[in-house]
């Protein structure tokens, strides 16, 4: 018996003219990964609320839904809160008690259970998650990784059949993201639990599910296995989620081969070496390389000269910046990559003046702004519109002025069509450039950006890449500290790696991410034996197109 | 080897706090405690009875807070004694024993020495809910609560995690607005300005935020009849004892107080108590009472040294 049987669900939210949900029909098998993708706003988290019958939106539903052969309506609350688990995106928000043990207390408290079998449960689920160490701590005082891990304990401890996740990993940095979806997939594989999840780093999540379901306005286009997932996605014309598909599987698809693609950098690297022994013309020996990347920088004028910055949180603290030095050249787009913790934040933070260093100087030509990590911080009007003008609210200019900026503003982010909608009602990737168009119209010459891909489908992180091209070609200097590799290797002019309180190799990109081991892409790591210095997908992909 | 005084002045440094071994009892034996011993505390006037207080809870203070309890009870309390007993010299004109004469009225011995006492027995009080305020964390309120009645419990502890999630919040808003160069500034204006902007932010933040708290609660069961209360308290032998230590002292003490045994007379003249059996009691049951978190932790803190330096 299915876990889950939809057949022909439309739905539509009231005051809405157009379906939310159109004709879906899927299966959840016991024991089923299925990860369900597409843009933002394409309905996956609509879909999923349908999932739980507590969780169901208003408004307007036809078509069938059953949870182990009967109706999903007819499930008691009891049954539908224990049986089905749900977690959302924001790991704050779900947190409802002060204490790490009482939030996962707290499902088997709203059942009744008692205490003896709340303290077993509690205990072993616990350990499962590997929480035991930070048990007793307070909710407010975790990382935002420990957060969303505590949200998955909290709803694990009622020991449910069904696990939905409305994008969990969308606030997580990407160390914390990996370890969250590794800890969903044992559920998966050592519990049993069925898995239902939407989700855009699909990188890692392609090689956990057993089924891809890809949704596309409202509608659900395609819903099997990952392979033939990716296939179906390279399709010319190129569907928007292509972007997103896994660096091996868009490599695999733009060599235009047939057959099952490589999931995995393992299985990626293994289908090259056979595909390239194949095909490779004559001159085997000497493959061409990657060329260097044309030089966007041409300026030799530094935007920001730091030397010897010191810092520390308190007296007991040891150092978190020890004697940093860093020049960023004008109009550069300049990345700093490291683990967490590491300072990179710190850093950014004593640039932009939230923190006074204790030692060492910085120096900067022009006006800084930084963009917050969460956009809601800078919003409180209640258009997008509105939300630009405030941000000229000490800018001394007449109306129109003002407005003419705005409309630029507005085209430059791509937000036009938006300009009427609240703040709150814009997608992440929407809210991010409405921000950005705030710090930019307050005119800064240097950006500093904190994590500005967290929670971006990969379309949105082109849309992205571009604006922020668009900035430094007018002389804007982007300082932007990101987990994000792919997107640093494609867009940045240089990277750097921050460890130990110290700016480390900060290189062109080819040059930084070639001279790494650990530390570089998928696509590099996978060609690197053949192109050491492609490091974007598409440098492979014109690597090997030259070879062959 | 132990060697008391080394260990006495570790002990002194910082206070062992929440961690002492007294707070590691059950919450049940912590209020039970403080209760009684706050409660019989305010009504006691006898000099025995306040001494013995005044004591125990200037030790209890600086076992638990160390340094900065002797800073607080020094630079705080004194004061306060000192204008406690002038206003009541100055002000009260009761008593038979006339010391002097300003203007015309009569400034007595009585009023003097019972303003003594009454700063004495504020002093003691507020210090002894400096402790309590130690002891009794948020976890144990809302374990208390929470036991008669789950929602209310719950209610605190939501309380308590919408602080820290507030705050938190908060300097994420106001770093996000000196991010866009918006300093408070240095006008009163501009920064009240800046401040109801941060607010408003923060309130629709917060609003906005809720409904998925909402929702995170809906979907696990919030709501469903007969609702449970867990907690990692468990009620030991060891908390038995004290406990039962607690109630029959304290018993004692309330049954002296009840009697008058911990009462003087201060006006018209002061009227020593006779030293009588019930009196002797009294006293011997209360200082037991009173000093049981001295006690154990003292006692903890030696047991613990000893075993460290065993291993």
């Amino acid at each position: 018996m299915e876990t889950l049987r939809i057949r022909d669900l439309n739905f539509r939210y009231p005051l809405s003219d157009k379906k939310a949900l159109q004709d879906i029909s899927m299966d959840v098998d016991t024991s089923d990964f299925i990860v369900v993708c597409g843009k933002s706003g394409c309905g996956k988290s609509t879909l999923l609320r349908h999932m739980k019958k507590n969780m169901m939106p208003y408004g307007e539903l036809a078509g069938e839904i059953y949870y182990r052969g009967k109706p999903l309506a007819e499930l008691s609350d009891r049954m539908s809160a224990a049986e089905t688990g749900f977690v959302q995106q924001d790991p704050d928000n779900q947190i409802v008690t002060d204490k790490v043990w009482h939030e996962l207390a707290f499902g088997l408290e709203s059942l009744g259970t008692d205490n003896k079998t709340i303290k077993r449960r509690v205990a072993e689920t616990a350990s499962f998650f590997g929480i035991q160490t930070w048990f007793r701590r307070e909710t407010a005082l975790l990382s935002g990784g420990q957060k969303q891990m505590v949200n998955l304990a909290s709803v694990m401890v009622m020991q449910p059949k069904l696990l939905i996740l409305d994008e969990p990993t969308a606030q997580l940095d990407p160390i914390a993201a990996s370890e969250f979806l590794k800890t969903v997939y044992r559920i998966n594989r050592e519990i049993g639990t069925a898995v239902v999840m939407s989700e855009h780093r699909l990188e890692e999540a392609f090689t956990m599910a057993d089924k891809v379901a890809v949704m596309d306005e409202g509608r659900m286009i395609f819903c099997d296995t990952p392979e033939k997932a990716g296939i179906f996605l390279s399709k010319e014309p190129r569907n928007d989620m292509f972007y997103g598909l896994p660096s091996v599987m868009k490599i695999f698809a733009e060599t235009e081969e047939q057959g099952n693609a490589p999931l995995t950098m393992r299985e990626g690297r293994i289908w090259l070496e056979g595909f390239l022994k194949k095909r490779m013309t004559g001159r085997a020996e000497e493959n061409e390389d990657a060329e260097d990347r044309e030089e966007h920088v041409n300026a030799e004028d530094i935007a920001v000269k730091i030397r010897g910055l010191r810092y520390r949180y308190d007296k007991g603290s040891h150092d978190i910046l020890q004697d940093t030095d860093l020049e960023v050249r004008k109009g550069e787009w300049f990345s700093i990559m490291g683990g967490n913790g590491t300072g990179k934040t710190t850093l950014l933070k004593a640039v932009g003046g939230l923190i006074r260093p204790q030692r060492g100087n910085i120096e900067a030509a022009g006006k800084i702004a930084m963009l917050p990590q969460n956009p809601q911080a800078l919003f409180t009007e209640i258009t997008a519109e509105e939300e630009l003008l405030e941000a000229l609210y000490y800018t001394k200019a007449s109306d129109s002025e003002k407005a003419e900026k705005i409309e630029k503003t507005l085209e430059l982010m791509e937000l036009r069509h938006l300009r009427k909608t609240h703040p709150y009602d814009l997608s992440g990737g929407e809210q991010q450039r409405l921000a950005l168009g705030k710090i930019f119209l307050i005119d800064p010459e240097i950006i500093l950006l904190d994590e500005p891909t967290k929670g971006l489908d990969a379309f949105f992180k082109r849309t992205l890449a571009g604006i922020f091209r668009t900035l430094t070609s007018r002389g804007i200097t982007i300082v932007m500290v990101s987990h994000d590799m792919e997107f640093c290797a494609e867009n940045s002019d240089r990277c750097a790696m921050f460890f130990d309180g110290e700016v480390i190799s900060a290189d062109r990109p080819e040059e930084f991410f070639s001279g790494n081991n650990f530390y570089t892409t998928v696509s590099n790591r996978m060609a690197r034996e053949w192109f050491p210095k492609a490091v974007t997908y598409q440098e492979v992909v014109e690597c090997i197109k030259k070879a062959i | 080897m132990v060697r008391p005084y080394r260990e006495v002045k570790i002990l002194f440094r910082d206070g062992l706090g929440e961690n002492s071994e007294f707070a590691g009892y059950h919450p049940a034996v912590n209020l039970t405690y403080f209760v009684f011993v706050i409660g019989i505390t305010m009504f006691s006037t006898n000099p025995l009875f306040l001494t013995a207080s005044f004591a125990a809870a200037w030790i209890y203070s600086v076992i638990l807070r160390g340094k900065k309890a002797v800073r607080t009870n020094i630079l705080f309390m004194i004061p306060v004694m000192v204008v406690m007993t002038l206003i009541n010299t100055f002000f009260t004109h009761n008593g038979s024993t006339v010391l002097f004469y300003v203007n015309t009225n009569r400034i007595t011995l009585e009023a003097l020495v019972y303003g003594f006492a009454a700063s004495v027995i504020l002093s003691a009080v507020i210090i002894w809910f400096t402790c309590f305020n130690t002891v009794m964390t948020s976890d144990k309120f809302i374990y208390l609560f929470g036991r008669t009645w789950p929602v209310f419990g719950l209610l605190l502890s939501m309380t308590f995690r919408f602080i820290g999630l507030l705050k938190n919040r908060y300097r994420e808003i106001s770093d996000g607005q000196k991010c866009m160069g918006r300093d408070a500034g240095k006008s009163f204006m501009m920064k009240a300005r800046q401040i109801t902007k941060e607010i408003s932010i923060l309130i629709s933040w917060s609003l906005e935020a809720s409904i998925e708290t909402a929702d995170s609660m809906e979907a696990r069961g919030y709501g469903l009849k007969g609702r449970t209360f867990f907690s990692l308290f468990r009620f030991t032998a060891k908390d038995r004892a004290v406990m039962i230590w607690t109630v029959i002292f304290g018993g004692i003490s309330l049954a002296g107080c009840i009697l008058k045994k911990t009462v003087m007379y201060y006006y018209p003249s002061l009227e020593f108590p006779q030293p009588d059996m019930m009196t002797a009691v009294t006293l011997t049951a209360f200082v037991l009472l009173i000093f049981i978190p001295v006690i154990i932790d003292i006692y903890g803190e030696i047991k613990w040294k000893r075993s460290e330096s065993e291993i």
